[in-house]
């Protein structure tokens, strides 16, 4: 492996322990709510009862969409965005673009919310950041993801941060592979009975090996997700277009067709879906429509990747006759590498090319830097155990954190499918996330450190168990309900739960009994 | 994704528990000082075990690679967790 100077190595070893020291718990909240949401979408569907699997745009859309001109203001039908809420029913926005103050763009216009025999729901007026938050029935995926894109910081300091935490993961992960010596040579060797600074050690490393690729390719996917629109965006419209970003839009991701406003009906939105289905392998997950009620409206929708593929397409149809134009690269008008670059980014940071298998791989990879996070945390405090008894603090602060954390997101998904059916999910959701993160702090204070652990780690493992019961208590599908309709996310996460909360308490009580019964053994030999 | 991402991940994944069968540190480690395998043995083991992936690529499917990749990478985490008595 590579081996650098012995001074050197002791500079590459303080980078990697302060790195992960000072940002390490916030890095851990980032990595841990990633990794569950990756299976976001299937969360959503398990907590909110969802036995809908046909996409909203496998069914009929246009007339939905049409009867929904009438009754909106010629002011806001500049564009229109179509997406998926909800159990696949169909979000419209019809919008037109405005600039803050601060030159930055922003959609305002009327958003529907339609229920699934298609009428309107729900009418909100604002911008996209008004109206566009988290509903009743996706409290807990979008507070687990919110979590994970901005810690719940404000905009843009919030993706500022989780872009920082990332650089910081990087830094580590480079640093790791620079300082091991004996990268290939310690993969399977876990000394699980020497001195806990290498049983630490011996753990943090053959995690960090094996994940060590992915943790290079989460980190910096997940950075150029929160610098791109915080600061690589302003930055270069700032440097080529005199700091205008809708021309800087315009020239990366707009089309470069001819304006002409004569006033022309929309073509058939069916149309396009059912071609769109057809060439890219798979309903659209996004549609906007440029220019709508114009000559020269353009139609575009948004896929993930086909069978065999990572990169995600993007086809583009005249507006005004449905048919089919091109396909468009994510950047520019031109296929490119940088264009294909920028398009595999999200299916590399979410893992969702390959339906639940690739979830499944990337929710794994997720445990691993989690395990590698906090063991890397602890070995830092381990190998200070005995100079500085100050750190017992910092020691408290990973427990809370490491099992805190988990425990509280567990806590807040049983409140919210207690409060999903009274429809006040969206309140008590972070609510009793924030009073679970309490409770655990002032237990941090309380209680001895070995205790609170145990403590916490049985807690998590009881609410893992229960959750599927107060599915059911509250009035969630049944597991003949949800396969009749195929959709399998219900019982696969109700039976994941139930396996994770049962190994929990075997590894917690199990475990312990048969340690004790080996002592006793021991004992009684020795007498 | 091709079906080819089933054998793949079997011939690896088996590749990688011998790998971990035969590893000298981890052997030395838990007190079994014999059957150890040598460094020639490793490194042909390793490249066999890169093999699968190579074909995926080959075959222009990125997908199944990585998946692959990522499947092999816990695949060897898990297989180090182990425990054996000597």
């Amino acid at each position: 492996m590579i081996h650098l100077p012995k001074e050197e190595t002791k500079l590459m070893v303080a980078v990697h322990g302060w790195s992960g020291i000072v940002l390490g718990l916030l890095l851990y909240a980032v990595v841990l709510t990633g990794m569950v949401a990756v299976f976001a979408e299937e969360i959503g569907a398990w907590s909110a009862g969802h036995v809908e699997t046909r996409s909203a745009f496998e069914k009929p859309i246009d007339a939905r969409v049409r009867a929904l001109v009438p009754r909106t203001p010629a002011e806001f039908r500049d564009d229109v965005n179509v997406f998926e809420i909800g159990d696949h029913n169909l979000g419209v926005f019809f919008h037109r673009h405005e600039l803050k103050p601060n030159g930055e763009p922003v959609d305002r216009g009327v958003y529907y919310q339609l229920d699934s025999a298609g009428k309107v729901e729900n009418e909100l007026r604002g911008t996209g950041e008004e109206v566009f938050g988290p509903r009743n029935d996706d409290a807990l995926s979008s507070f687990l993801v919110d979590t994970h894109v901005r810690l719940h910081v404000p905009n843009p300091w919030g993706l500022l941060l989780t872009g920082v935490l990332g650089l910081a993961m990087l830094v580590a992960a480079i640093s790791g592979l620079l300082i091991h010596r004996h990268l290939f040579k310690d993969i399977f060797t876990l000394r699980r009975k020497a001195n806990p600074v290498l049983v630490d050690r011996d753990r943090h490393s053959v995690a960090g090996t094996w994940s060590l690729p992915f943790a290079f390719i989460l980190a910096f996917t997940g950075s150029f997700f929160s610098f791109f629109g915080t600061v690589g965006v302003p930055i270069v419209a700032m440097a080529a277009f005199g700091g205008d970003q809708v021309a800087l839009s315009e020239a990366v991701f707009g089309s470069a067709a001819k304006p002409d406003p004569t006033p022309r009906a929309i073509g058939n939105l069916d149309r396009i879906t059912a071609d769109a289905g057809q060439r890219a392998g798979g309903a659209p997950t996004f549609m906007t429509i440029e220019h709508f009620g114009r000559a020269d409206a353009v139609v575009t929708t948004f896929h993930e990747p086909g069978p065999g593929d990572i990169e995600p397409s993007t086809l583009v149809y005249n507006g005004a006759t449905a048919a089919f134009d091109r396909e468009k690269p994510s950047i520019g008008t031109r296929p490119s590498a940088g264009g294909t670059l920028a398009a595999i980014m999200g299916p590399l940071h979410f893992g969702n090319f390959a339906g639940v298998l690739s979830k499944a791989v990337w929710f794994g990879l997720g445990f691993a830097m989690c395990y590698v996070t906090l063991t890397g945390l602890r070995l830092w405090l381990v190998r200070r155990r005995e100079d500085a008894r100050s750190l017992d603090w910092l020691e408290r602060a990973t427990t809370v954190v490491g099992f805190g954390l988990p425990f509280a997101l567990l806590v807040c998904s049983v409140a919210f499918l207690v409060t999903m059916p009274l429809g006040s999910a969206v309140f008590w959701t972070p609510t009793s996330f924030v009073a679970a993160c309490l409770a655990t702090i002032v237990a941090g204070f309380l209680m001895a450190n070995a205790r609170l652990d145990r403590a916490l780690q049985i807690g998590m493992a009881a609410l893992l168990v229960a959750l599927p019961i107060v599915r059911f208590a509250t009035g969630g599908p049944g597991w003949g309900a949800a396969l009749a309709t195929g959709e399998l996310a219900i019982p696969a996460v109700d039976l994941a739960l139930w396996v994770s909360g049962g190994w929990m308490l075997w590894s917690l009580f199990g475990q312990r009994r048969s340690v004790r019964t080996a002592d006793d053994f021991a004992l009684q030999l020795a007498e | 994704m091709t079906y080819l991402i089933i054998p793949a991940l079997a011939v690896s994944i088996a590749i990688i528990a011998l790998l971990w069968h035969g590893d000298p540190k981890r052997r030395r480690t838990v007190g079994l000082r014999d059957r150890a395998d040598g460094t020639a043995k490793r490194r042909a083991l390793a490249a066999v075990a890169l093999v699968p992936g190579l074909v995926l690529a080959v075959l222009g499917d990125s997908a199944a690679f990585l998946v692959w990749f990522g499947a092999c990478a816990i695949a060897g985490w898990l297989v180090a967790q182990v425990r054996v008595r000597a």
